[in-house]
């Protein structure tokens, strides 16, 4: 059977990483939303 | 191609093949040949995620597509790092606990057989079809480039990356898409730098930025929204890909054996986690970089005179017909206009204020021009040759490459096509082999259990699982001789994969999610559901009603949930009713 790393790599939990991914998918967009208006 | 773009050609794919075959060594049952014996770290299971995703199509389609319609199509992945983190919240804990060795293995533990079966062989068909394509793509320019037989091309090409699927399994598949992806971004950062290099004097990075931008190429975010509301059947905005992203992600991710035969690999439920969720923080970036190379050709376009029609096996055809003048006189005025445009781009990066928004405007109508010269001429194509594909978008990357790069970078750059297509096709072969062995031999067979075998059964397991990876192969390369006359390759897997993909998902979350639905209400659901899906594409195709490919995952898997609430509750009516 697989075993579940005690040791969450970085980060304090798994919680803390799908907000990183979440928070960096938003400064993406304000990053995207930026270039397009900038450029246009 | 020069003596030495056939040598780097030919050295590339040759090191792949070896490369693959060295590391072929596996255990000679199920768990190694499929599986890797579960000892990959994450890494390994990134890049194989990312290898599997990016096909030939991606470096193929992507720049063109950005160079015709804008780079908007990278909100189409906006939904797959929402979708990362519910696949490492469910699915993946999951799949690792039950040890699965196919996605659909888990649908008979909580629904029954029939469900599994019917899902599996939802995915061996959409999935089978879609690689057929994904070989297709890289043979289209090579038979296109060298004048070669597209039908021959399809069999080399796919038979080559046969040889170490064939022979390693999994193990083999990871580590040449971690040598494939390295090449890759290696030539792609190559072939960006050498456009932005080969601009005019005086036009550098920030400059063509502002020419594409002006020319509506830079258009990263848009809302869909036009005066008449929500475009529905507008393909690529915020919105589409935020929701239907999500869907397309989370379905493909999550139910699509080609992608979770990948992190199935991982040695633990941790690396499997690592390996998604910096998927979900690489993939936008990266195909945002791609588009970007797409929106800087537009820029180099603008100051070179280039052909107006990049597919030029098409346009040698027309010239042997009546339309041959007609053909050079647009093409003359076209060249006449890109001269305007560049003299028009150069004074546009210099000036400031007031005449900078005149010069906008005059820019912007320049291109108009010239996109609406590039629409006749593919109509005259058409009229000269009817048969002919007047769609150029995935040549318009390879076009330059042959016609501008330094002999070694062109060989380079088609290594790097075949190198694409085979990190994705070598993994959906191992995962349609993998569902053909599982669910239906292993399943169907007298002793269908996974452990406890003899070792002479699970040698013979793992002979057969070979011969499957050879004859999906061929099904594929079969497929392939039929594919060659579609239009964008990119949207052509994209759609064909939307078609099955939401209600293979909606399967998963009734099964995830809503425990007191039982199989027979699931099994009609879909049946349902996928007829519904069927219905919405076709009616969409006639023009009947408006409704963007993306939106059709959201309605197979909403479909399907609703349905089978719908179903389980009827079933129980009628029960009671038979026991009154």
């Amino acid at each position: 059977m697989m075993k579940e790393n005690d040791k969450i790599p970085l980060l304090p939990s798994w919680r803390h990483w799908y907000w990183l991914v979440v928070i960096f998918l938003a400064l993406l967009i304000i990053f995207f939303s930026w270039f397009t208006k900038h450029f246009s | 191609m020069s003596r030495f773009d056939w040598i780097i050609l030919v050295v590339t794919l040759v090191a792949i093949v070896s490369y693959g075959l060295y590391k072929s060594r596996t255990s000679k049952n199920l768990e190694g040949y499929f599986l890797s014996n579960r000892s990959m770290p994450w890494y390994l299971v990134l890049l194989s995620i990312m290898g599997t995703q990016a096909s030939a199509i991606t470096f193929l389609s992507a720049p063109g597509q950005a160079f015709t319609d804008g780079m908007r199509f990278v909100q189409y992945y906006f939904g797959l790092p929402l979708a990362m983190v519910v696949l490492c919240i469910t699915f993946v804990p999951l799949f690792n606990r039950l040890k699965v060795y196919t996605a659909y293995e888990f649908l008979e533990q909580r629904f029954d057989v029939r469900t599994r079966t019917f899902t599996s062989a939802l995915f061996l068909l959409s999935r089978g079809l879609s690689t057929g394509i994904s070989i297709c793509a890289p043979s289209i320019i090579l038979s296109s480039l060298m004048g070669w037989d597209i039908y021959w091309t399809n069999i080399v090409m796919g038979g080559l990356l046969i040889i170490y699927t064939v022979s390693g399994g999994a193990k083999a598949v990871a580590y040449t898409q971690q040598l494939q992806l390295i090449i890759i971004f290696s030539g792609m950062f190559i072939a960006g730098y050498f456009i932005v290099h080969l601009l005019p004097e005086g036009i550098g990075f920030n400059e063509a930025l502002q020419v594409s931008g002006n020319s509506g190429k830079l258009n990263v975010i848009t809302t869909g929204i036009t005066e008449s509301g929500f475009d529905m059947k507008d393909r690529y905005n915020l919105v589409s890909g935020v929701i239907g992203g999500f869907f397309l992600a989370l379905s493909y991710f999550g139910t699509d054996h080609s992608q979770v035969g990948r992190y199935l690999t991982a040695k633990n439920n941790t690396e499997s986690r690592l390996g998604l969720l910096m998927n979900g923080i690489v993939k936008v970036p990266m195909q945002f970089l791609i588009l970007l190379i797409g929106a800087l050709l537009f820029a180099y376009y603008q100051f070179n005179p280039g052909p107006v029609f990049h597919n030029q096996a098409v346009v040698e055809q027309a010239k042997k017909t009546n339309y041959r003048e007609s053909l050079e006189s647009i093409e003359r005025q076209y060249h006449y206009t890109v001269q305007q445009a560049s003299v028009m781009n150069r004074q546009l990066v210099a000036a400031e204020g007031e005449a900078k928004n005149y010069l906008k405007e005059s820019a912007k109508g320049i291109a108009r021009q010239t996109d609406s010269l590039r629409t006749v001429y593919k109509n005259t194509l058409k009229q000269a040759v009817p048969a002919a594909d007047t769609n150029d978008t995935n040549y318009i990357f390879l076009r330059f490459v042959v016609d501008t790069l330094p002999p070694g970078l062109v060989g380079l750059l088609i290594a790097i096509i075949f190198l694409a297509a085979w990190g994705s096709i070598a993994a959906a072969l191992n995962s349609l082999a993998s569902c053909t062995m599982v669910d239906f031999y292993v399943r169907f067979s007298k002793h269908h259990a996974h452990a406890g075998q003899s070792d002479a059964r699970e040698l013979k397991k793992y002979r057969l699982s070979r011969w499957y990876t050879f004859l999906w192969g061929i099904f594929c390369i079969a497929v392939a001789q039929f594919a060659n006359r579609m239009g964008s390759l990119i949207e052509a897997v994209n759609i064909l994969g939307s078609l099955f993909y939401g209600v293979i998902l909606g399967i998963f979350l009734v099964g995830f999610y809503i425990r007191k639905v039982g199989g027979q209400a699931v099994f009609a659901a879909a049946i349902v559901g996928e007829l519904l899906v069927i219905l919405l594409f076709v009616l969409d195709y006639y023009n009947v009603i408006g409704f963007g490919f993306l939106w059709l995952n959201v309605a197979g898997a909403v479909a399907v949930i609703m349905l089978s609430l719908i179903f389980q509750r009827m079933g129980a009516a009628n029960k009671e009713t038979a026991g009154q």
